[in-house]
């Protein structure tokens, strides 16, 4: 399994489900406009059929102007839908074309590929953490824009605006744009707004209001929540600054809040992206599969400052993650930083710092046969090292 | 790769679909369109005599049982695309894993702390690209509380950095004149791999340990002399400042900046004379050589440095160098590693998620599932690049075990290594055989050692 595969999904994923969600769109606007043509047809066919057209050209001409009129939207709706979908289409080919450019046997090209994907995951992360413009300054700088899904949650930032506002109508908007998905998906998303909706009316103290808005909007949730909802309808029986629980909580300002987090939830879903943003989980993998006993050694000396989970903050993060396994010694020589094996011997030295062979060597070729243990500062003869043997 | 070219695939199908549709019905929308409205300006006109209002009505009645026609055929055409932009997203699910997540542990990242520490971590990365008003931006939405001591040294060695870029040595000349005391402390190994490996470490030195051990002579002991420890101490220090090498970031700098001179040509030369004169003498025991091969170049500047034995001494890489060797040096400084440790992060998890969703989906498979679960280390071994791996691994050949500090790696008298509760499994007799070869010993004689 190559990185693309495990990485990429959500790359491609959302832009198809734009594309199939235009498709949609687009039928429904061609069944539409061609059923208008139609009734266009019908009704000229009916009276050319009776004996007033032959007579009335005006008539004839005005129902031929309908329907030439009625054609012409039905090519120029076509034309834009189609249109859409192309694009639509167009924005997966751009991110296929920028995800072949993994395989580039160029470095280079690689390199800054690999630049532009932390880029790219980070801007998603900005993204799900609701930091709007560092997302957009970050995506403008690296050029990015077609290849993040910057645009969905643009739009989803709006909608929770507008709910931290304790405004519905965006969200409901949302949710009749998406009906057909969120029923298959078994939302309670509408029903949650009609809710609080009838909450708000409460605590205003309109429960006239509030009654009609139950009937017009939440009768129909009934077969299925009825629970929810005659628990909802106590409240028209409570002052607004009620101590018993539930109700209590009904009133509580923190469910806008929690409105909010389904509202992200369900949006996630709906395009097929998964709760966790790709860069934490690829940031959680990273750091455990770079993680040893040693970056938590007590001893100073153990520690590398070119490795992250040495670092202090990357330290604390790390702490929860699992190790990485390691059944099979692999062994550095901390001077040169070569490998350990067969063709740079490790040597001991009286202190019993493993160094390798290479190394020392060469140390002791500047200074007639001494050599000095750069973590101890001690200093011996190269003939004092000794051989030793890892399986 | 297969998994983008199969999508790739799809989506091109859909593409030419849509685009021929989209070509077709225009010109056929268009011409009944046209048609049509001829008819209707002759209606609306007047222009038709009553005895071809009939054939009139038949030519429209032809037309617009075409364009019924044609236009349910665009509708039902259209729907049948779904089958092709479906193909799509079920390319895209059969090669691409959606439940990447299935291996993280959902809510490290979320509490509040660590959030604030990876906002930290992304900042510093910022700061260390040079984007600093991403982070600013970043500091200002997330609210975190970052010290300004943290900024402000990545703005100057961003001005630097650009300077340098733009062939203008001169910033980093000044940088590295204020910085030289701690510069010329430095001690880097003499190996191409600096990146990766810590410089030595600034302990002090240290009377060696064998050195110490007095031997008795009639129960009395007697101090060492002083001088020989001040020699030793001497010859630690030579031997260190010989294979370890400070900052050669200044020299270089100027350097440069005696090249671009001589490149100017012969009417220079003066100048590059005064330059060496003024600058060169100051790093004469260290850059003996060097200084010669420079002032060698002055024989050839006539004919052109390019074409002289020198040729490879002008070359552009030389900026490179010295921008790498600059990074390196304003990095230590700063305590920081020569890579953005978030980049070796995220790169280093791009290569092992792959691995351990592998594992997992077996484990689901055979139904293991919850083995990982309690287990404080990964079900199997990552393979890292060797630039990856920054610490030394011992495992025990015969516990597979990791080293640790409370079970550390000892030396057999033979040579051979294993960890300490495996010496202890062995057996405490004074007897120990080796289990790789025949030697035999006691277990007191194994020494412990450290990688």
């Amino acid at each position: 399994m190559s990185d693309l595969k495990s990485l990429e999904h959500p790359t491609l994923k959302v832009p198809y489900e734009v594309l199939n969600k235009k498709f949609r769109t687009t039928q429904k606007t061609l069944d539409r406009e061609v059923s208008h043509f139609q009734n266009a047809v019908q009704e000229f066919e009916r009276d050319i059929s009776s004996d007033v057209a032959m007579t009335d050209t005006s008539h004839i001409s005005s129902l031929l102007s309908g329907m030439v009129e009625k054609l012409k939207v039905l090519k120029r709706k076509a034309d834009e839908g189609i249109n859409d979908e192309l694009q639509a289409g167009l924005v997966c080919k751009k991110r296929l074309e920028h995800l072949k450019e993994h395989n580039s046997p160029c470095e280079a090209i690689v390199k800054n590929w690999r630049r532009r994907r932390l880029d790219r995951m980070l801007v998603e992360y900005f993204l799900r953490c609701g930091y709007y413009n560092s997302a957009n300054k970050l995506a403008n700088n690296s050029d990015l824009n077609d290849l993040t899904n910057i645009d969905l949650f643009m739009i989803s930032k709006e909608v929770e605006h507008s709910l931290e506002n304790h405004e519905t109508s965006k969200c409901l908007a949302w949710c009749h744009d998406n009906r057909s998905k969120l029923r298959k998906l078994r939302s309670t998303m509408e029903f949650n707004l009609r809710i609080q909706e009838f909450v708000e009316l409460v605590r205003q103290d309109k429960r006239l209001d509030a009654v009609r808005h139950a009937r017009k909007y939440i009768s129909t949730f009934e077969d299925t929540r009825m629970e929810e909802v005659q628990q909802c309808m106590v409240l028209l029986a409570f002052p607004t600054d009620t101590e018993i629980s539930p109700y209590k909580d009904m009133f509580d300002e923190t469910r806008w809040q929690k409105l909010i987090e389904q509202f992200r939830l369900e949006n996630y879903k709906l395009y097929q992206l998964s709760s966790q943003s790709v860069f934490t989980v690829v940031l959680q993998a990273g750091l455990s599969a770079l993680k040893t006993p040693q970056c938590y050694s007590d001893i100073k000396e153990a520690r590398n400052i070119s490795c992250p989970v040495c670092q202090e903050w990357f330290n604390t993060l790390a702490k929860p993650l699992p190790f990485a396994h390691c059944s099979q010694s692999r062994l550095f020589c901390s001077i040169s930083g070569l490998p350990l094996n067969e063709h740079n011997i490790p040597m001991v030295l009286p202190n019993g710092y493993v160094y390798g062979e290479q190394a020392l060597v060469e140390m002791s070729n500047q200074n007639n046969g001494q050599v000095i243990c750069p973590k101890t500062k001690e200093v011996y003869w190269l003939k004092q090292a000794e051989k030793v043997y890892v399986m | 790769m297969d998994a983008c070219l199969a999508v790739d695939r799809e989506v091109d199908k859909v593409l030419s679909r849509f685009e021929d549709m989209s070509k077709s019905y225009n010109v056929v929308l268009q011409q009944l369109i046209d048609s049509l409205e001829i008819i209707q300006n002759d209606w609306q006109n007047n222009a038709i005599k009553d005895e071809n209002k009939m054939s009139s009505i038949n030519d429209i009645s032809n037309l617009i049982y075409k364009s019924k026609e044609k236009t349910q055929q665009l509708a039902i055409e259209h729907r049948e695309l779904h089958s092709t932009v479906s193909k799509v997203g079920k390319a895209i699910d059969r090669n691409f894993v959606s439940d990447f997540d299935a291996t993280c542990k959902e809510d490290i990242f979320d509490e509040p702390k660590n959030a604030t520490l990876l906002n930290y971590i992304i900042c510093q990365h910022f700061y260390r690209q040079g984007n600093l008003d991403i982070a600013d931006e970043l500091v200002m939405e997330s609210g975190i509380v970052l010290e300004p001591s943290i900024r402000e040294p990545f703005a100057k060695l961003k001005h630097i950095k650009e300077s340098l870029i733009n062939k203008n040595i001169y910033p980093a000349l000044e940088w590295a004149k204020e910085n030289r005391a701690v510069l010329d402390t430095q001690m880097y190994p003499p190996y191409p791999l600096v990146k990766r490996i810590s410089s030595a470490s600034n302990l002090p030195i240290r009377i060696p340990y064998h050195a110490k051990r007095t031997k008795f002579s009639g129960g009395i002991m007697k101090p060492r002399p002083k001088t020989k420890k001040i020699k030793r101490m001497e010859l630690a220090k030579k031997i260190l400042q010989q294979f370890y090498k400070s900052s050669a970031l200044e020299f270089k700098l100027h350097q440069l900046a005696f090249l671009s001179i001589i490149q100017k040509g012969v009417e220079h030369q003066t100048e590059a004379v005064a330059y060496a004169r003024a600058n060169f003498s100051q790093f004469v025991d260290k850059y003996e050589k060097e200084i010669q091969t420079m002032m060698g170049m002055l024989l050839f500047i006539p004919q052109g440095i390019n074409k002289s034995p020198y040729s490879d001494m002008v070359q552009e890489n030389m900026w490179d160098e010295v921008i790498e060797l600059f990074t390196r040096d304003a990095c230590t400084l700063l305590g920081l590693s020569f890579d953005s440790l978030l980049n070796v992060s995220v790169n280093a998890g791009c290569a092992a998620l792959p691995a351990l969703l592998n594992i997992k989906h077996v484990m689901t498979q055979r139904k293991v599932n919850n083995i990982w679960k309690g287990k404080d280390e990964l079900p199997i071994e990552i393979d890292l690049d060797v630039e990856h791996r920054y610490h030394s691994m011992f495992a025990c050949p015969i516990l597979r075990q990791q080293s640790s500090d409370t079970n550390p790696p000892m030396r057999l008298i033979c040579g051979h290594i294993i960890s300490k509760d495996a010496l202890h499994k062995l057996g405490s007799s004074t007897k120990l055989k080796c289990p790789y070869c025949p030697m035999e010993q006691s277990s007191s004689e194994a020494k412990h050692i450290c990688f």
